[in-house]
């Protein structure tokens, strides 16, 4: 019997239509049935465990049997894998619990761990890098106040009785040779009182730092350049005027290069740190959704 | 007109039997493709899921991952390693033919390890125990002491080093130096750190006076990516077969 195949066969068109559906029918509703999540059918190949669908790696298993038993993976008893493997699970699994009761949102020392981690992947590619020797150079040059020792600094700040009318005569006073506390008493000076040190003028010497931080802006800025013995002119400051004796004086040493190429490079490990954390948070930024209370815009330092 | 209607009859026919047939070797690609794929992912699996030992014992096996593996390494680690894995020493890049590991003890899991997570590659993972310290740069030793400490090393591997300067180097590297710390005290290296072995079996970058008073000046900071994430775990592994293959042969052969 010949068939014509050429012609349309509108029953057998619906049979197909109809079989293809039953089929892709009872496809789905196996898939609906059976699926557990989205879980995958079978553990993969690389993997020797899934754990709630995320795999526990071959590699990493030999790894961990190596390491925990310091034998040649060959050479470990199956009850040493066996163990492994079960660590390795219970691990995930407490993992997994950590993160289903959402315990970065609230335990201090996980977000800690997990900001470190971060850094430490941002880091990376900063921390491998090793400057020449000119790019230290050019650095240093750059910033070389960065790199000077401290000087070392014992004076005294007295501050001259409003109106500060008399502070010329006394300065003329010092300078010409008399003795402190007679001129002190002589037009009223008193002492700021700004190096205390445990409730006590400190009459030691003080490194520039901690003069810089104690000392009144205008103060320090007329003290740095004194030498020992000198005495200021009358100061402006913002408490009133102030006269600034420098008992002794040591001024500040410029670092050569030699001496402190090692921290030259780890400033320039720094800063290239910063930029890499501000660049990338600049771009977590860019692809968050931060939404701002009305009275928190004003406190948002990118606004 | 009933013999127009036989020719039209028979070419009609003529083209049911030409789309029939080009149906039939398009289903025959189809099915050969489908096949090959299967029998693909079926090799990728044993690859993936034997245990090293018995995967070195399998032909089949090995056979499917050098193919895989050489291919791989052309593509990603020839540029550093060299295309005859034989390293570049002028970039750091160790030997993966000769029997010096700095990282295990070369068997096939270590190196599938070093490839899937790299050295100091960022990966947490990865090999990032310790570098070697910039000892000139930091100040830990000066000009003098950091030439004593290469005579030293020099002469483990060399007879016309100065033997005098040999032994202040000796004392240095076993005291201010610290370099036993990493390197042991027989300069034979740790494979946990990925400390070389100093006593010539191989230079990573060289065993010259010059090149060891750069490193010892300078310090080192060898890297290797990771490989995870970028290649599939049955490249990695097939990567792992392939170096592993190259450098567990007679010498003459690698």
């Amino acid at each position: 019997m010949k068939v014509d195949i050429s012609h349309a066969h509108p029953r057998r068109s619906l049979a197909l239509f109809a079989l293809g559906a039953l089929v892709g029918l009872a496809l789905a509703g196996y898939g609906l049935f059976t699926a557990k999540g989205t879980r995958s059918h079978g553990v993969p190949p690389e993997a020797l465990a899934l754990v709630n669908q995320r795999p526990i790696l071959r590699s990493d298993f030999m790894t961990q049997v190596q390491t925990q038993y310091s034998v040649r993976f060959a050479d470990s008893t199956p009850a040493q894998r066996k163990r492994v493997l079960s660590d390795m699970i219970a691990e995930e699994l407490m993992v997994q619990r950590g993160l289903d009761v959402d315990l970065p949102s609230y335990d201090p020392d996980v977000r800690q761990a997990l900001v470190a981690g971060v850094e430490l992947q941002l880091y990376a590619d900063v921390l491998a890098q090793r400057p020449s020797d000119a790019e230290l150079r050019s650095y240093y040059d750059a910033h070389r106040t960065k790199y000077v020792r401290d000087g070392v600094m014992q004076l005294r700040d007295l501050v001259v009785p409003a109106p500060g009318s008399s502070a010329p005569q006394a300065v003329q006073a010092l300078r010409g040779g008399r003795p402190l506390d007679a001129v002190m008493m002589q037009y009223g000076l008193t002492d700021s009182r700004r190096l205390l040190d445990s409730g006590h003028v400190d009459l030691g010497d003080v490194f520039d730092f901690a003069a810089r931080t104690r000392l009144d802006p205008a103060v320090f800025a007329a003290a740095s350049p004194l030498m020992s013995g000198e005495i200021s002119a009358p100061i402006q400051a913002a408490d009133g005027t102030h006269i600034v004796v420098m008992v002794k004086r040591i001024l500040p040493v410029q670092r050569e290069f030699a001496e402190v190429s090692n921290e030259v490079w780890r400033d320039i490990s720094e800063d290239a740190k910063h930029r890499v954390a501000a660049a990338n948070l600049h771009y977590l930024r860019s692809k968050a959704d931060i939404q701002l209370a009305d009275d928190a815009i004003r406190l948002d330092e990118t606004k | 007109m009933s013999r127009d209607n036989d020719q039209m009859g028979s070419r009609s026919v003529r083209g049911l039997r030409m789309r029939a047939a080009a149906i039939g070797i398009v289903a025959v690609a189809v099915i050969g493709v489908g096949l090959y794929a299967l029998h693909e992912h079926r090799q990728r699996s044993a690859l993936l899921r034997a245990d090293p030992d018995r995967l070195l014992a399998d032909p089949s096996l090995t056979g499917f991952a050098d193919s895989r593996g050489r291919s791989a390494y052309a593509r990603h680690c020839a540029s550093c390693h060299g295309a005859d894995l034989a390293g570049i020493v002028a970039r750091g890049s160790p030997n993966l033919k000769d029997s010096v590991w700095e990282y295990g003890f070369g068997e096939l899991s270590d190196i599938e390890n070093t490839i899937l997570y790299g050295i100091r590659s960022g990966h947490p993972k990865s090999h990032n125990i310790a570098d070697m310290p910039a000892f000139g740069r930091i100040g830990q030793l000066n000009d003098a002491e950091i030439k004593d400490v290469v005579e030293y090393v020099y002469s483990l591997s060399h007879r016309d080093a100065d033997a005098t300067a040999a032994r202040r180097g000796y004392a240095l590297f076993m005291d201010k130096g610290s370099c036993y710390d990493c390197h042991g005290a027989d300069a034979s290296g740790n494979i946990d750190y990925g400390a070389p072995d100093l006593t010539g079996k191989g230079w990573l970058y060289g065993g010259s006076r010059a090149v060891l008073y750069d490193s010892v000046y300078n310090g080192r900071h060898g890297l290797c990516p990771a490989w995870i994430g970028k290649l599939s775990y049955a490249d990695i592994r097939a990567l792992a077969v392939f170096i592993y293959d190259r450098s567990h042969r007679p010498e003459a052969s690698r």
